[in-house]
């Protein structure tokens, strides 16, 4: 047996621990049952609350156990002797993830028993599916965050909490379900992507394929449990100071890419090429902030990656790559296939060279924005930089836009907003120009020497004292 | 000669902010115990995570028992054994599970745990404590569970950060008394500490990092490793006037003389007895005499004067 799994079991499902939990979820059952016998729901009563119970146990109870298998190693200084260990990284992954959820998982999936037997709800198999895509999702997400935060407290010398990376990506989630479903990107033919998972569609349109519901949210979630899982595995790798090809993050953002792209697309016929590049162009702008957050402030790897890529290796300089730099790629490259691309379905209102202009103006204010956050994030003060960086960028965006409306018009306000229509022009040269001064900044404190000081920066358990 | 099991090569490591190493190179031969030693802060825990290939140094190489620590990290984790001075432990886990859970992770196979586990806990003097919550063990005891997790698997090369912080004189003895057993077994031990007094009694090569950097002549002979090299504390009852110029006849250096007290040096491999004998012959009444060892504090005043 897996070690790591064997000792979170050790812990986690102790003979005691299986009891109360067996106890709890029974007591819960029989309440149930009590309060539905006088009535005629009893079986949706018993369903709904075996639903409940698994979305408690096995997403929002073993999420937070996933969140916590790591940094309850860092906070017990027992991480850096688990690093140490012979194991592999993908061992030391499942180990954990499945371990320590082991108890949890397993009364999550009494309550879907339950759910599944009294219910009897149609379509049960993709249900099942989707309920258990879910669980995994949300433990694998939330593992991974605690691997990021790990990662960027070692090197920002703070503590590190998986709350902000959650949030974080939460927000993320919030933004590109807005954009998605807003008229400037997509003409409001996607749909919102809270709805799309939240909602009870009996049918979807993906690539102009109508899909059961039930069978593209499954399989949706499946694909991104799925690279959840790749991702917490290949963060595992780093934290274990191997060394990542990069496969897995590209190979993400080309699956995001093409999983947005459909979603926007009319009946057949229908197809809209230039709505599909342009939201999946937007996903991977999203997908750029949210690589520009999450990867550790590591000033020492930046000046290697450098180095390498004025040495010429870019083999090596591929491999240590800031993670934003292949969402930006990518998002240029659909920005700049988008031009002229056909829009059969007439999903965009108004034209179709207009609206990838906008996308260009989207894209220079994305690479500004990239250099403020370098800026802040590469600061003195790396601890406090994120925060920084989204005061700034709100700044920007909040104050420099009302200053520059009030002041300018719709031409002012395109100097401080990326702008379609006839003040393209002025956004895009206004956020070429703010994006060079913001990435002079940041070059020069990437690039100012460490002082001689040899006691490292305060923070995580794991960093060393001396 | 023994071949070096440890090899650093212009090491440089920057935090965020600082650097912590300047180009630290050494060499430490298999079977030596390294006392690592240097001030506060001088970067000795930044060093000891690098060799372990806990952390990537910026510039430069180490390698352990030939291993690169960057190009095969997990080869150099398999081969040592790393004690942190702030180390964790499960408490809720029985020592025993502990040990288990130690040797499997670290490849021992499932036939060998039982006596892997049974073997590292009578090195620490832990096999009547199998049973017991690692999170009831006093603070000694809690070290030597650390120290047994540490050496489970049986590494080539054992990496101590402070390893008796906080242990009481007997804890001290019992810990010195290890290293000595792991040493003539042929591991290489790495042993950090501010506190020259702890490394006395075992290490054989001291290392002294100040400000990041190699201070003094790099590797030398210290501790129980200084060879014999024939000096010895003296005392003489009614010494001659010239007692000085008798005992340099003698071929004898005189390393210091405080009237009937002296410390004399002999040739490099001259025994005890001969050394002796010489002074008895020579019509010198001698009433005290032993060698005199470099004691670490000396070495370590000594290279910090260079």
């Amino acid at each position: 047996m897996n070690p790591e799994f064997q000792r979170n079991l050790w812990l986690e499902a102790s003979p005691r621990r299986v009891a109360w939990a067996a106890v709890t979820i029974v007591l819960v059952l029989f309440a149930a049952i009590m309060v539905g016998r006088s009535g005629t729901h009893q079986a949706e009563i018993l369903g709904g609350v075996g639903l409940a119970i698994f979305v408690a146990c096995a997403v929002l109870w073993a999420g937070r156990l996933a969140g916590g298998a790591v940094l309850a190693e860092v906070a017990a200084r027992t991480w850096d002797f688990q690093r140490l260990s012979a194991l592999s990284a993908w061992q030391m992954t499942w180990g954990k993830l499945f371990g320590v959820t082991a108890l949890a998982a397993s009364a999550g999936l009494v309550g879907l028993l339950v759910y599944l037997a009294v219910g009897q709800p149609p379509d049960a198999g993709w249900q099942i599916a989707l309920a258990l895509g879910v669980a995994v999702l949300v433990q694998a997400g939330s593992f991974m965050a605690a691997l990021v935060a790990v990662r960027k407290a070692r090197a920002e010398g703070r503590q590190a909490r998986t709350g902000g990376v959650l949030g974080g990506l939460f927000m993320g989630y919030l933004l590109l379900s807005g954009f998605i479903s807003s008229r400037a990107f997509s003409g409001g033919g996607a749909r919102n992507l809270l709805n799309l998972f939240g909602g009870s569609a009996d049918m979807i349109r993906w690539w102009s394929l109508p899909l059961p519901g039930d069978v593209f949210r499954a399989l949706s979630v499946a694909c991104f449990a799925g690279f959840a899982l790749a991702g917490a595995w290949r963060l595992m790798r780093l934290e274990l100071q191997m060394r990542n090809e990069p496969v897995v993050w590209p190979l993400f953002l080309v699956f995001l890419a093409a999983w947005v792209a459909g979603l926007p697309q009319g009946a057949p016929g229908q197809v809209s090429a230039w709505a599909g590049l342009s939201v999946a162009g937007l996903a991977m702008c999203l997908a750029a902030y949210a690589a520009a957050f999450v990867e550790p402030a590591d000033r020492v790897t930046l000046r290697r990656f450098g180095r390498l890529v004025s040495g010429g290796d870019a083999a090596e300089a591929a491999r240590i790559a800031p993670a934003a730099l292949f969402p930006l790629a990518f998002a240029a490259i659909l920005t700049l296939a988008s031009v002229g691309a056909p829009d059969t379905g007439a999903v965009l209102r108004g034209s179709a060279l207009g609206g990838t202009a906008h996308s260009g103006a989207l894209l220079a204010f994305l690479v500004r924005d990239l250099g403020v956050i370098a800026l802040f994030r590469f600061g003195p003060r790396p601890q406090r930089g994120d925060f920084g960086a989204v005061v700034a960028l709100a700044l920007l965006y909040g104050v420099g836009g009302i200053i520059g409306s009030t002041s300018g018009g719709a031409a002012g306000a395109a100097v401080f907003l990326p702008t379609g229509g006839a003040f393209v022009g002025v956004s895009v040269l206004s956020a070429l120009a703010q994006a060079v001064v913001a990435w002079m900044l940041a070059v020069r404190r990437i690039r100012a020497p460490e002082s001689s000081v040899s006691a490292p920066p305060s923070g995580p358990a794991s960093a060393p004292v001396s | 000669m023994s071949q070096p099991m440890i090899v650093a090569d212009g090491v440089v490591y920057d935090y965020p902010a600082s650097r912590a190493l300047h180009g630290v190179s050494f060499s430490v031969e298999a079977g030596t115990v390294l006392a690592l030693v240097g001030p506060n802060g001088a970067g000795k825990t930044t060093l000891m995570r690098c060799v372990a290939a806990l952390d990537a140094p910026t510039e430069g190489t180490i390698r352990v028992d030939g291993l690169d620590t960057q190009d095969d990290p997990r080869g150099v984790h398999a081969a040592i054994g790393y004690l942190p001075d702030f180390f964790g432990l499960y408490d809720e886990l029985s020592v025993r599970r502990a040990l288990t859970y130690a040797a499997r992770s670290r490849a021992v196979s499932v036939a060998d745990t039982p006596r892997a586990v049974e073997e590292a806990a009578a090195r620490v003097h832990l096999s009547d404590r199998l049973d017991a919550r690692a999170g009831e063990l006093s603070r000694g005891l809690r070290q030597r569970l650390a120290i047994a997790q540490t050496i489970v698997h049986r590494p080539r090369v054992l990496l101590l950060d402070e390893p008796a912080a906080g242990l009481d004189p007997e804890a001290r003895r019992s810990l010195s008394d290890l290293v000595v057993k792991l040493a003539g077994e042929g591991m290489t031990i790495v042993v950090s500490s501010h506190i020259l007094a702890e490394l006395e009694d075992y290490s054989t090569r001291m290392l002294m990092i100040r400000d990041g950097q190699v201070a003094g002549g790099g590797v030398v002979a210290a501790g129980a490793g200084q060879g014999p090299d024939a000096s010895f504390a003296v005392s003489f009852t009614k010494p001659p006037r010239d007692l000085r110029k008798r005992l340099t006849a003698l071929g004898l250096t005189v390393v210091r003389l405080d009237g009937a007290e002296a410390v004399i040096a002999a040739a490099p491999g001259t025994a005890d007895a001969e050394v002796l004998t010489s002074l008895v012959a020579a019509g010198l009444k001698v009433s005290a005499f032993q060698p005199a060892r470099r004691t670490l504090e000396a070495a370590y005043l000594s290279e910090a004067g260079q």
